[in-house]
């Protein structure tokens, strides 16, 4: 198990949430789309000019600027 | 319990929830709450969840891909304002018509004020107003289509990373393409932005996006003053106006508009086919208000200016003695600096204010001269050189949007005042742009 930033998982990776980071608004946001600790995310693919990303979590498509998932922290079997 | 002891308490209950589960409190509730689902999921969940929605998949495989991506966004982009300018320009040059045949023969009614009234200032404004209806409603099916298809959203997230750094959003882009056909359309387009901040910042800048009605001046212009670079001199028009935009929005988000950017934590919905009634049903929730709102306001702007245009009695419409010349001779040593500093030219500017091709309407009625020959007539008559005529296209590309834009403004910021400081704002950009250009451009041509 390695502990990794959502940033960093390559597209088809998955990973579960440890620990989600982020201020005010942004952390409130990322829980109520389903981002809390234990989720399964699956990275999907980085957009067309490098941001933002698209991830896969609890049955439906997110997407997120790297700046927003790299608050994020998955770990990675 | 009182306000202080209810915070109190609360302050109390969620330093003690640190304490034990060593987390803060809208952590710990989220994920009691997604516990709580997936619990009750495994409970009450018989068969197993789908594990793809593969079409939708194999859809953005394509859509969103690396080197498809954007050529397909600006395709796309591109097939929109085809079908919104293509197909309403037949019906747009109906409703003039037939507005120019009723103002014609109003213009007959006795006494002559009052057949003045109808055709120049009612007919003439109801006109102004009801000629934007084809565009606005084929964009809103446009953008229905868009949106309940799914692809909206992929088209912000294929965007954002441009948009994000002028300070925008991904959701900014559309509205600024649909701007190069009409801006009341672009600003109303706005609508789909969350964040406030990014909103008011993409409906401020629409207007620098040169729509359709500015091209005539250019044309009238490029083709007397700019005969050999006719449309090289044109496309300059789009890209200033392009490079004053992310300018502006880059100033705006810096100074009176500063703040976070809206965040992308969205959701990328499955593709849907639309239903017709749905797309019909939101095409026209949107454009009913366009009709209430723009109407009203443009309407009374309308009929002010045809006052000043008829006052004191017995002038001849919008000639010099009118009270609408007298206040263009007043103005017009305000343009000076920026080289078209003529009576005749603030006064086209005055009209520009209603619609900007009404600049070169104007300016054939002073010189009564047929548009053929109107390049020509400013060029003799105002002495204008290649490099004013420059200076005055960029000035109508950038100065204040027409009266149904800014009612528009209105309408979508619920705001006065943002109204007014779209139209001062852009007023001052187009005058510093103008004389810059006319001031530094001197120093090089004669």
């Amino acid at each position: 198990m390695t502990v990794k930033l959502l940033t960093e998982l390559k597209a088809g990776e998955k990973g579960r949430i440890v620990k989600i980071g982020g201020k005010g608004g942004i952390h409130q946001r990322l829980l109520d789309m389903g981002l809390v600790s234990g989720s399964e995310v699956e990275m999907e693919r980085v957009a067309p000019l490098g941001d933002p990303i698209e991830i896969r979590v609890k049955g439906y498509n997110l997407s997120l600027r790297k700046e927003e998932a790299a608050s994020i922290q998955v770990e990675v079997a | 319990m009182s306000r202080e002891e209810i915070l109190q308490t609360k302050d109390k209950i969620i330093t003690h929830l640190r304490g034990i589960l060593g987390d803060d409190a809208e952590t710990i509730i989220a994920e009691r709450r997604y516990g709580f689902i997936s619990g009750l999921l495994k409970d009450v969940l018989k068969k197993p969840p789908i594990e793809r929605l593969t079409l939708s998949d194999n859809i953005d495989k394509v859509v969103v891909n690396r080197w498809l991506g954007i050529p397909l966004f600006l395709a796309l982009m591109y097939g929109v304002f085809q079908f919104v300018f293509t197909l309403s320009g037949p019906f747009m040059g109906w409703i003039d018509q037939f507005f120019g045949w009723l103002g014609g023969y109003a213009s007959g009614v006795s006494p002559d004020w009052l057949g003045s009234l109808l055709a120049d200032g009612i007919i003439g404004g109801l006109g102004s107003v009801l000629i934007f209806i084809p565009p606005i409603f084929l964009l809103f099916i446009a953008i229905a289509v868009l949106e309940d298809c799914g692809y909206m959203a992929r088209g912000a997230f294929v965007m954002d990373r441009l948009m994000h750094k002028i300070g925008l959003h991904g959701r900014s882009f559309i509205p600024m393409i649909l701007g190069f056909g009409c801006n009341i359309p672009g600003i109303m387009a706005c609508r789909t932005i969350e964040n406030p901040k990014d909103r008011l910042t993409t409906i401020l800048i629409n207007p620098f996006m040169s729509c359709g009605a500015r091209l005539p001046i250019f044309v009238l212009l490029a083709a007397a003053f700019f005969t050999a670079n006719q449309g090289l001199v044109v496309f300059s028009m789009y890209i200033i106006g392009i490079i004053v935009a992310i300018i502006m929005a880059l100033v705006l988000r810096k100074s009176i508009l500063r703040g976070p950017s809206g965040h992308f934590v969205m959701e990328l919905p499955p593709y849907r086919l639309p239903t017709i009634i749905g797309v019909l049903v939101h095409m026209w929730e949107r454009g009913r208000l366009f009709l209430i709102k723009a109407g009203t306001i443009i309407f009374g702007v309308v009929v002010v200016v045809w006052l000043l245009s008829s006052l004191p009695w017995g002038v001849e419409y919008a000639s010099a003695e009118s009270w609408i010349g007298q206040i263009g001779s007043f103005i017009a040593p305000i343009f000076a600096p920026a080289g078209f500093g003529q009576w005749q030219a603030a006064v086209s500017l005055l009209f520009g204010f209603l619609a900007k091709e009404v600049v070169v309407g104007t300016m054939g009625a002073i010189f009564a001269v047929e548009e053929g020959i109107l390049g020509g007539a400013i060029a003799a008559q105002l002495g204008w050189t290649p490099l004013v005529a420059f200076a005055f296209m960029v000035f109508c590309l950038l100065y204040v949007p027409c009266v149904a834009a800014i009612g528009v403004i209105r309408g979508e910021t619920n705001s006065w005042k943002w109204a007014g400081f779209a139209a001062l704002y852009t007023t001052v950009v187009a005058w510093i742009a103008a004389t810059l250009i006319f001031q530094v451009g001197r120093l090089f041509v004669s």
